[in-house]
């Protein structure tokens, strides 16, 4: 049996009059690659700023490893293990790529530093981190442009930037919101692969427009519409349900 | 007289003044709602436009003349206006709000000193109709006809522009584009042209308000900075962008303000022979009330949440190294620092003792400025209200070498300490907010402690401190300050040169610091802050605790420039204008920004620069604020990184090679996007 890692009951937001996730239900096991789709304003977004925390929920639960995390700041969720990346490129394009990457690992170093070293030993006589950094550079392909301001790389690669940063917190569960967005269909396949193999440890939860390409890498599919859960399964079980056509098909005219 | 009556008469005048502050705000709001340009010099402006009145009454005569300078002043300074928007602040649209600020800032001096090279310092009477300024007393209540004309006049112009905001075509589209100005440019609508349009109208707003006030008070030069922080506060109180905040908040500080002063120390009641009185209030309640709605209700009373939450585009910081290699960038700093070390003797040899004076006065700028810094340039905090920090350390460190011990040390120690407790407290409760909201409340903080100074015996009221001699040494063992006399050979040690090797010492020690704390960890957390907080934050760092921490260590090295400016053996008093009044923490965000922040020297040699400029430029015209100002205003301009990035500004444009500090390349990517 493989354990549930994030377990959402009941998950409301309310935006005002306008309910951007209503009553969702969900789970997410151990090292599953879920992908979240739907169309447009269907809450997919909202829902990984609730998981994320950069949300509050308006009521309901969602537990990280059997914990309680909706009440709790962004970075004590990303220290628990939830990290995530966003939909707009969001990267330090004023710093390299290389301190990209070190502040990302950083993070996960930061508490066991004293003080004294915290406040003044110079960044780049920490061997661990900057190892880690380097091998992290590695397996994303931006080795060779460590020294390069993020903000100068082509559009692609700051997208693997990203998906480094998300790596380098070591997190047990990755929100990817649409990381292929922007990119050509070869590009798109290319940053798919890199997502399967950098974090095949990892549980993955991942937004993406495009159904036909996340057949072949989802466990498992879940499709929102108007912040509802419509379907949740396998890719067959997705690609054969009825409601899912409808709501696709139909493009949500219906009341 | 009752007190009723007396009431009802210190309410219409509270109301009168309220009214005026009503255009004032309305205003800085319209355009900032629209724009998203906080005008810093709408207090310029304002008295612009009861000096041009001065200038059309004169030959007219006041009988005439009000009436038609009531029409022609608002439209002077509405075509100022116009050409201000038009060539100072469209180039910098698309780059961070807190540019406008800067920008403005440096208009701020340059307009304040046209007026007075134009019209002279001195306080002058607007001349008003007769009829105006007669008594008239209505149910016993005895007032001004004028204060009826005021609240009049500006009422029916408030409504007016209520009207062409909300039922004109050009009042439509205007709102339109404080909603969403790509749209309205979309459906074919040069948004453009309107933004020059609503700058004017909100200058000559601001004028009317000048020409009014003008008449019931007078007019002088200063007129523009007294009213600029409360037209601030009523348009953060009501909400940035919204009219009817303006209208709420400038009754309500014009009805608070004279109250608070009308009343202060007035006698209440007797309670077991003690008599209680109201306190004074004056000058800090409106600052403790902007304070407590920003952190209630940070959008304002009345506002909407769109505006001024976060910077979204970033400061742009200061590139250094680009032409000069790290060798000789060292081998330069190096030379610089051993100029420095020698510098002193030598005056001393030639008798330019003057020179050692102006240099201390530099390395307590220098400090100050580099505490700025790595709260702005690296953090990409802006505070308006730095100079607190710089204030209450002098303030501090005189109060101790006064009451306690002589210690300059101790002093010191002293100043530091209290003024990063002052952070701590003043941080914790600011970032709370971000952008233009962090700005102001800062602001509001360094206000209310100059308001503060003003009531209390301890701090010496107006009048300041004086009176205390520094002891080089603690606890009683060790020399005074004043009274080093040592002779070197050909020189003699003076005491401006014992402190100039104090300042000097503290001014590199804190550069090390600095240094040292941004090349570690906690530092490399600090610019990737400045850069994007959000992804800080998704990072796993808990923002507002760097924030926070940062503020401190700000706070307690510009309390040391504070306490230096104490020990300075030429500093004979310490006074809330020369510390603590809001100009001076927007000139050392000039110094800041004119030196490149970001970089730790840059700000360093901006404060050297500013000092300097300031020496030579104020022996040649009493207004150097002027060429300061402009100089400043060209920087923001043209030079946003700084002196320290000039090397490479200029290798650019000689070689038009195409090596960019990665803003070009950074614009295209988000265009292409």
């Amino acid at each position: 049996m493989t354990e549930t890692v994030l377990e959402i009951r009941d998950l409301t937001k309310k935006f005002g009059q306008l309910t951007a996730t209503n009553h969702i239900d969900l789970d997410v096991e151990s090292g599953e690659f879920r992908s979240v789709i739907g169309p447009n304003g269907a809450g997919k977004t909202t829902l990984f700023n609730l998981i994320s925390g950069a949300l509050r929920p308006t009521s309901g639960r969602i537990e990280f490893a059997g914990e309680p995390i909706a009440d709790l700041p962004p970075h004590e969720r990303v220290r628990r293990g939830v990290s995530r990346s966003f939909q707009i490129t969001n990267i330090f394009s004023g710093l390299t790529v290389h301190e990209n990457v070190r502040l990302a690992v950083q993070s996960k170093h930061y508490a066991g530093l004293d003080r004294t070293e915290a406040l003044f030993r110079d960044t780049g006589s920490f061997d661990t981190m900057n190892d880690r950094t380097d091998g992290i550079l590695r397996r994303i392909g931006l080795a060779d442009r460590a020294s390069e301001m993020a903000g100068t790389l082509a559009y692609g690669d700051q997208r693997r930037l990203e998906i480094g940063l998300v790596l380098a917190t070591d997190p047990q569960l990755v929100l990817l919101d649409e990381p292929t967005a922007g990119m050509s269909s070869e590009e798109t396949r290319e940053t798919l692969e890199l997502v399967n193999e950098v974090l095949a440890d990892q549980s993955i939860m991942l937004i993406e427009h495009d159904i036909d390409l996340i057949m072949d890498v989802s466990d498992r599919i879940t499709v929102l519409t108007r912040g509802e859960v419509l379907a949740s399964g396998t890719p067959e079980e997705i690609s054969t349900n009825d409601d899912v056509q409808d709501a696709y098909l139909g493009g949500g005219r219906d009341e | 007289m009752s007190t009723v009556v007396n009431l009802a008469e210190q309410l219409i005048n509270g109301i009168s003044l309220g009214m005026v502050y009503v255009l004032l705000a309305a205003g800085l709001s319209i355009i900032f709602g629209v724009m998203d340009v906080i005008n810093f010099s709408h207090g310029e402006l304002f008295a612009l436009g009861a000096y041009f009145a001065l200038s059309i009454v004169d030959p007219l005569g006041s009988g005439v003349g009000f009436w038609v300078a009531l029409i022609l002043s608002p439209l002077l300074v509405g075509i100022v206006g116009v050409g201000i928007e038009r060539f100072t602040i469209r180039p910098l649209y698309g780059r961070n709000p807190l540019y406008h600020i800067l920008l403005t800032f440096g208009l701020v001096l340059i307009i304040n000193d046209l007026i007075t090279l134009g019209w002279g310092p001195e306080q002058q009477n607007l001349g008003v109709p007769e009829y105006l300024t007669t008594p008239i007393a209505l149910g016993g209540i005895e007032v001004s006809v004028y204060n009826y004309f005021m609240i009049g006049f500006t009422a029916l112009l408030a409504a007016g522009i209520w009207l062409f905001l909300t039922k004109s075509k050009y009042g439509m589209i205007i709102r339109a584009g404080s909603e969403d100005r790509q749209m309205v440019r979309n459906v074919g609508i040069d948004i453009d042209r309107y933004y020059t349009l609503i700058f004017g109208i909100g200058a000559a707003l601001a004028a009317v308000g000048g020409v009014i006030l003008g008449g019931y008070q007078s007019v002088s030069p200063g007129m523009g900075s007294s009213v600029i922080v409360p037209a601030f506060i009523i348009v953060v109180l009501g909400g940035l962008g919204s009219f009817r905040g303006a209208v709420f908040g400038g009754l309500l500080v014009g009805i608070v303000r004279t109250l608070t002063r009308t009343y202060a120390g007035s006698e209440l009641f007797e309670l077991q022979g003690t008599i209680v009185a109201v306190p004074d209030f004056e000058g800090v309640t409106i600052f403790l009330l902007m304070i407590g709605v920003l952190l209630y209700k940070p959008q304002g009373l009345f506002g909407s949440s769109e505006h001024g939450g976060g910077a979204e585009s970033t400061l742009l910081t200061g590139v250094e190294s680009q032409v000069f290699s790290d060798g000789t960038r060292r081998t330069l700093g190096l030379a610089f620092l051993v100029l420095l070390a020698l510098a002193p003797l030598v005056f001393l040899l030639t008798g330019n003792t003057y020179y050692i004076t102006l240099l201390n006065q530099m390395f307590i700028f220098a400090i100050f400025a580099l505490s700025l810094d790595v709260v702005m340039g690296y953090t990409g905090l802006v505070p308006l209200g730095h100079t607190m920090f710089y204030g209450v350390g002098a303030y501090a460190a005189a109060l101790v070498m006064i009451h306690l011990t002589s210690s300059f040390l101790i002093a010191l120690a002293v100043a530091i300490l209290v003024c990063a407790i002052l952070a701590w407290i003043v941080g914790s409760l600011s970032i709370r907010v971000s952008g233009i909201y962090f700005a102001m409340i800062t602001l509001a903080f360094a206000e209310l402690l100059y308001n503060m100074v003003y009531k209390f015996d301890f701090t010496g009221g107006s009048d300041g401190l004086v009176g205390w001699e520094p002891l080089v040494g603690i606890a009683g063992v060790g020399i005074e300050l004043g009274s080093i006399s040592l002779p070197l050979g050909l020189i003699e040690i003076t005491p401006a040169t014992a402190f100039y090797y104090i300042a000097f010492g503290l001014a590199l020690l804190s550069l090390y610091f600095a240094t040292r704390v941004m090349n570690a960890p906690f530092g490399s957390v600090l610019a990737s802050i400045g850069e994007t907080e959000e992804r800080t934050k998704f990072l796993g760092y808990d923002v507002r605790k760097y924030k926070r921490r940062v503020f401190v260590i700000s706070g307690g090295m510009a309390g040391m420039a504070g306490g230096l400016l104490a020990v300075n053996p030429s500093t004979f008093i310490v006074s809330p204008d020369q510390t603590l009044a809001w100009i001076h923490s927007g000139e050392v965000i000039v110094m800041t920004l004119v030196g490149g922040m970001g970089t730790l020297v840059g700000p360093m040699l901006g404060a050297g620069f500013f000092v300097g400029a300031e020496d030579i430029l104020s022996s040649y015209t009493e207004q150097w604020r002027l060429v300061i100002g402009t100089v400043f205003v060209l920087f923001v301009l043209f030079v946003p990184r700084g002196l320290i990035s000039l090397p490479s500004v200029i290798a650019d444009v000689y070689s038009e090679s195409r090596f960019d500090n990665s803003i070009a390349t950074k614009k295209d990517m988000e265009e292409s996007k």
